[in-house]
């Protein structure tokens, strides 16, 4: 049997939480806000000094979610066995309630692009991403979750539709996943797809989290819009209305309000996550989509 | 079709290299290749925005066209090794000392390699310092064998220019204090190290430096002695473990021959 997907210690609940940012590290601690838990990425707590610091504070109030953003689990090359030990070590120091990479590659010949770029959907990718998510499984002993993407671009030779892809990894590995509905709607805007088909598509035993952020805009020179995740700015009505199709095929399920751009007063933050709380609530209560509206 | 591994470097090849044709065949029919234009922008953006919190005060100075310009032509040739960007932009200081338009800031390679050493200690892990006991039980042959390793937070720098009072005068917006630097001053000699309150960027005497930096680089206390002269050693000594400058200690004879040895 595989361990369960949350921590032993400090289980992340079915509610709203926020993601965390050095700015709001010294107004959570002043403030000690009500919000459930907290999620951070995990490659800003990697050094010592003052962040690990605020974070060992922290965790005190709320429990912890490590999101990593660097480990690239779809590099055609393999795991950095660095980076898969300094997760580890966060994570032996944290505690987290739970773990999540993204489905996604940024290194290729050692080099660290610095952002989550787009895998093709081939069996070949599918074999790799798999691979790396046992590494990571084994090494720090406990399931993770992976995130789908968002993207802006396909690619000719991709040959598995992409809820197709999330679901076999899961379904391979035994990992969770951690449904970004935010990403659905840019990527199903940006390629023409389904948002509630690729919704149907995921398995819900194997949702672990969800994820919910703004995005931008931007025209096209060929005239096309396309949406950019930018994660700078509030959640807009067509996500929300997505996210309720989400709770009501998935159930309750641990969401969080993420904001890496142009990052607004943790209040802000913690008004999302309410809106958040309440069509969970909603869901506990057997309130249909419908019926809400 | 590319394997992944070709794929991957071709993106690498677009995005990084601009190479406009790498990525034509891999798209999807109908994709338009601007829409790559969006990770050009995500990677050179999210790396100059890492260069721009390890080096504030040359931001400032050469200002944020600028400043952009020297970024974007750095994350060309050096990118980074690690998912870790805390570790991303040693080799910026060096590349600013080499990079055409900057020539007429010769002090701003050495403000740079401060800023360097200052976001080190910053993120320097939490390394515990040299546990005294041990060194206090060895016997004064073993004593005078001894190689410190420095902690992590620790560095050593020297400058022509008065790098650390531009550096404070810039972060501080003290325009009055820049505008009194003198640029023709003496060679400095500078420690930055995190300390209990933070980092600290402190000036040392040239004798002290040498002696510090001797054994910073794995002397021993005889040989760091010759390094320097005109040294209170053993007071020097006890303020540097007093202040945890040393996170470890070899014995020489525990080493294996270092290479210049060997040679």
């Amino acid at each position: 049997m595989s361990p369960a997907i949350g921590s032993r210690a400090n289980p992340i609940p079915a509610k709203a939480g926020i993601g965390l940012r050095f700015q709001h590290h010294q107004t959570v601690i002043d403030t000690r806000p009500d919000v459930a838990w907290m999620e951070v990425h995990t490659e800003n707590y990697m050094g010592g000094g003052t962040p690990l610091r605020y974070l060992d504070a922290i965790r005190r109030d709320a429990p912890i979610s490590l999101h990593g953003v660097g480990l690239s689990l779809g590099s055609a090359e393999g795991l950095d066995p660095a980076h898969l030990r300094r997760i580890k070590q966060v994570a032996e120091r944290i505690e987290p309630g739970l773990m999540s990479e993204h489905i996604a590659w940024s290194v290729v010949d050692g080099n660290y692009l610095a952002d989550l770029l787009p895998l093709p959907m081939t069996e070949e990718a599918l074999d790799v991403v798999c691979r790396h998510v046992d590494q990571m499984q084994n090494y720090v002993n406990r399931r993770i979750l992976v995130e789908n993407p968002s993207t802006y671009v396909t690619f000719r030779h991709s040959t598995i539709p992409e809820w197709e892809f999330m679901t076999a990894v899961a379904a391979r590995t035994g990992c969770g996943i951690l449904c970004d509905v935010n990403n659905i709607y840019v990527s199903a805007q940006n390629h023409g797809w389904d948002a509630s088909a690729y919704l149907a598509g995921l398995p819900p035993t194997a949702i672990g989290e969800i994820h919910l952020a703004g995005h931008a805009v931007r025209q096209l020179s060929d005239g096309n819009a396309l949406r950019i995740d930018d994660h700078g700015s509030a959640v807009i009505p067509e996500v929300w209305a997505l996210y309720q199709e989400a709770l009501a095929r998935f159930g309750p399920v641990p969401t969080l309000i993420e904001w890496d751009n142009n990052i607004p007063p943790l209040e802000m933050l913690l008004t999302e996550a309410r809106r958040a709380a309440a069509f969970i609530s909603d869901v506990e209560r057997g309130v249909t989509h419908a019926d809400a509206a | 079709m590319p394997t992944l591994l070709e794929l991957q470097r071709a993106m690498r090849a677009s995005v990084v290299q601009h190479d406009a044709s790498a990525m034509v065949e891999a798209l999807a029919i109908g994709v338009e290749p601007g829409r790559l234009d969006i990770y050009r922008n995500t990677i050179v953006s999210g790396l100059t925005r890492a260069l721009r919190l390890a080096f504030p005060a040359v931001a400032h100075l050469v200002g944020d066209d600028f400043f952009a310009g020297a970024a974007a032509a750095f994350i060309r040739e050096h990118l980074p090794g690690k998912a870790y960007l805390d570790q991303y932009g040693g080799e910026f200081p060096d590349f600013l000392s080499g990079f055409p338009p900057a020539i007429s800031l010769p002090y701003l390679a050495d403000v740079a390699r401060l800023e360097w050493a200052v976001s080190r200690a910053l993120h320097a892990p939490d390394d515990a310092p040299l546990d005294l006991s041990r060194l206090a039980a060895l016997s004064a042959d073993d004593q005078d064998r001894v190689r410190f390793q420095p902690h992590p937070s620790v560095s050593l720098l020297q400058s022509d220019f008065p790098a650390d009072e531009i550096w404070r005068a810039v972060l501080d917006a003290d325009d009055q204090a820049l505008g009194n630097i003198d640029l023709i001053g003496v060679p400095i000699f500078l420690l930055v190290e995190r300390g209990r309150s933070g980092v600290a960027v402190t000036r040392l005497q040239e004798p002290a430096w040498q002696f510090l930096d001797a054994l910073c680089r794995g002397e021993s206390l005889p040989s760091a002695i010759d390094c320097a002269t005109d040294v209170d050693a053993p007071s020097l000594l006890a303020e540097h473990l007093a202040s945890g400058r040393f996170a470890a200690f070899l014995l020489d004879a525990d080493d294996a021959i270092a290479p210049s040895e060997a040679a």
